[in-house]
């Protein structure tokens, strides 16, 4: 889901403190956003159907998100820097954006499937 | 005390579908209409030269350390020159670039109408949920809440006994209009979605722009220091030749 395969962000052989090329780092972060959206969307119709409630759900969808960042992270096959300007564009970015998407799909889910 | 209410199943397919529906297709209808009525503004000529400007100025302090001492120091003066430096910019002037940017009748219509088409719709379709979509239990959301929330979430359900959970479709509603800003970048494509108070802060951060970049580049060139890499150039290659032979 994240196509970063060919997209490294920072240069090669420029100065010692390293450069990134703002398109290519760009189009990573939309793709992370896009990714990490989608998740919560998939998270809360599964999270509903499943019937979570309460704290479970959230713990559900972080839960949901970590996996997420795991994978992205080992897309990016764990060389941080190469893609990306810090650490927590992979990890911290978009997580409570994508909260709100996770509770609505939740509830609609939930009762949909449960008070039918 | 979780009493499981039964509701009814017309209520799922007459009210929890349409109005999600709707949403949605006011949002895309939004999103082309937004793009159809965007005036065609003619890039003022001024603007153009300072961002080019600033661009340049830019360069010259990300690859300072490529050319010679004098060379960059002869293009900072030109750049940084008290009399006709192009980054200096009289005191006077930077005010005016201000006000003239507000008062600005183009600048001015297109924020009023990207204002109005935000509004608009919200309020309409506000307005016609509390008229046809009140008094009934609509939804029931999977997370407790305390009690503080009920006056807030069960505006149309007299009981007081019912569950907190049990919420009226004023509340759906609110939960749609968040929730579906991410389902919204995912369809309309980069970040189209509701980020009416974003673009709100771009529009008024417009008219600042100009002046004040323009002495912060002149400040940032000021601070450089100048350091030429030729002479650690052969010290690299030597590095890196030696890192390739191990």
């Amino acid at each position: 889901m994240a196509r970063e395969g060919d997209r490294g962000a920072s240069g090669g052989a420029e100065d010692d403190p390293p450069i990134f090329n703002a398109e290519n780092l760009q189009s990573n972060i939309k793709s992370i956003h896009y990714s990490r959206t989608f998740l919560s969307i998939i998270g809360g119709v599964i999270a509903g159907i499943w019937g979570f409630t309460g704290l479970t759900g959230f713990i559900f969808y972080f839960l949901v998100m970590a996996a997420a960042s795991f994978g992205l992270a080992a897309k990016a096959k764990f060389s941080i820097c190469t893609y990306f300007d810090s650490w927590n564009r992979i990890f911290l970015d978009g997580i409570f954006g994508g909260l709100m998407s996770f509770v609505l799909f939740w509830t609609f889910a939930y009762d949909i499937v449960h008070i039918f | 005390m979780a009493e499981d209410l039964v509701l009814d199943t017309a209520i799922r397919d007459w009210v929890l579908v349409p109005l999600s529906v709707v949403m949605v297709l006011i949002g895309v209808l939004r999103y082309f209409v937004s793009k159809l009525m965007r005036s065609h503004q003619a890039p003022d000529l001024k603007v153009v030269k300072e961002g080019q400007v600033i661009l340049r100025a830019r360069n010259l302090r990300a690859a300072a350390g490529f050319i010679p001492a004098k060379s960059f120091r002869s293009r900072k003066t030109y750049f940084t020159n008290e009399e006709n430096g192009l980054l200096h910019v009289p005191k006077g002037q930077a005010q005016n670039a201000q006000a003239q940017m507000f008062s600005d009748p183009n600048l001015a219509m297109d924020m009023m109408k990207k204002n109005l088409s935000m509004i608009i719709p919200q309020t309409l379709t506000f307005a016609w949920v509390n008229f046809f979509f009140s008094g009934f239990v609509a939804a029931k959301i999977p997370f407790p809440l305390t009690q503080r929330f009920r006056g807030m979430l069960q505006n149309g359900i007299d009981l007081s006994t019912v569950d907190v959970s049990y919420v009226s479709s004023r509340s759906w509603y609110f939960l749609n209009l968040f929730g579906l800003r991410g389902l919204f970048s995912l369809i309309l494509g980069e970040e189209n979605a509701m980020d009416d108070t974003q673009r709100m802060m771009q529009m008024s951060g417009f008219g600042f722009d100009p002046s004040r970049s323009l002495s912060a580049e002149k400040d940032g060139i000021d601070i450089i220091q100048h350091e030429w890499a030729l002479p650690k150039m052969e010290k690299r290659a030597e590095d890196a030749l030696k890192k390739l032979l191990k």
